[in-house]
């Protein structure tokens, strides 16, 4: 355990330093049942797209169902809250607006030319969308929330897309390296 | 959530999201790097972020279920609605996955990456829109074809 004083502020700021792993997680855990004390309700992300759907007019049937209707709507303020947190997050320590690191593996992966790198990433985020509402959960929904109630569910979903993210990643990075893009 | 008025409920959300992207932030899970490596196995920092949020929870949880805790909201013993194993979960699952693994960004780390003035993630907020909506789009299809070959079969016998 570290006790010196400046570890306490350096959780607030300091630059590019992360909080130590089983410190966010902790905090990440107790915000989860936080939640759940207060308001009785599972913490989750992606649903909160089914009520953008409905908020945007969809009048299809999923998105005029219970579990996307108005009354859900704090799912969408919950994301609002998610985008404020980041923002103060990087106000500060400073980071706010600096440039994305993509890393080694999505620099290479990702098309250089502009236009080519909005379809990619438009495509990503389609396949984002489309599996976690099938899949009725994501990383928060699924295994921060579902996993720690033991939900045989969210158990296998987290299983599958944790496989194929790292099974994804692997064969890129195995590709590129295979092509020479990435050495 | 009976006892909150909407607003209050709204107001708490917000206030539990800000709480929760800043920890996305601080946590690393907002950086794309981060989740490159952890994919590729060459720094597990966000792997120990997730196994000590599933715990404490989980632990928490447990003591809850134990001990009958009672919802501040509610009044009533905490609930703990396991999510269906629906048809579509474990294909679902693996495009999300890809989806993930090809960006380096989850439904949860989106926004608060935009926060972050990591603009590009407005593209692919966007794109989980359109996704989401496809589900929608796809499943009434399905269903009216469906219900369309059922009043056939019942017209032809």
């Amino acid at each position: 355990m570290n006790t010196d004083p400046t570890w306490l502020t350096s959780l607030w700021q300091s630059a590019d330093a992360l909080w130590p792993a089983w410190v966010a997680g902790a905090a990440i855990g107790v915000l989860a049942f936080g939640q759940r004390w207060l308001t009785d309700q599972p913490l989750g992300c992606s649903a909160a797209f089914g009520n953008a759907c409905a908020r945007l007019g969809s009048r299809l049937p999923l998105f005029q169902s219970n579990a996307h209707g108005t009354h859900t709507d704090w799912k969408l303020w919950f994301l609002v809250g998610i985008f404020l947190g980041g923002l103060l997050a990087s106000l500060s320590n400073g980071s706010f607006a600096a440039p994305s690191h993509f890393g080694d593996l999505y620099t290479a992966l990702m098309p250089q030319d502009t236009a080519a790198r909005i379809a990619w990433w438009l495509f990503g985020g389609v396949m984002i969308g489309l599996g976690s509402r099938m899949a009725g959960g994501c990383t928060s929904g699924h295994t921060i929330n579902g996993v720690a109630m033991g939900s045989p569910a969210s158990i296998v979903a987290s299983a599958f897309f944790f496989g194929a993210a790292l099974a994804t990643a692997q064969i890129a990075d195995w590709l590129l390296r295979a092509t020479g893009a990435l050495s | 959530m009976k006892n909150l008025s909407k607003n209050t409920r709204n107001g708490l959300f917000l206030l539990i999201g800000t709480a929760f992207g800043f920890l996305l932030s601080r946590a690393g899970a907002t950086d794309p790097a981060m989740i490159g490596k952890l994919l590729l196995l060459q720094n597990l920092h966000l792997l120990w972020v997730i196994a000590t949020a599933v715990l404490v929870g989980g632990v928490l949880n447990l003591a809850a279920k134990i001990w009958h805790w009672r919802s501040l909201a509610t009044g009533q013993p905490l609930s703990f609605p396991h999510k269906p194993f629906v048809r579509a979960l474990v294909p679902g699952a693996i495009l999300f996955g890809i989806g993930w693994g090809l960006t380096g960004v989850c439904p949860g780390t989106a926004p608060a990456m935009l926060g972050e003035g990591q603009w590009f993630v407005a593209v692919i907020l966007v794109g989980i829109v359109i996704g989401t909506w496809l589900v929608g789009f796809v499943q009434h299809a399905w269903h009216r074809h469906q219900q369309r070959q059922r009043a056939e079969s019942v017209r032809a016998s």
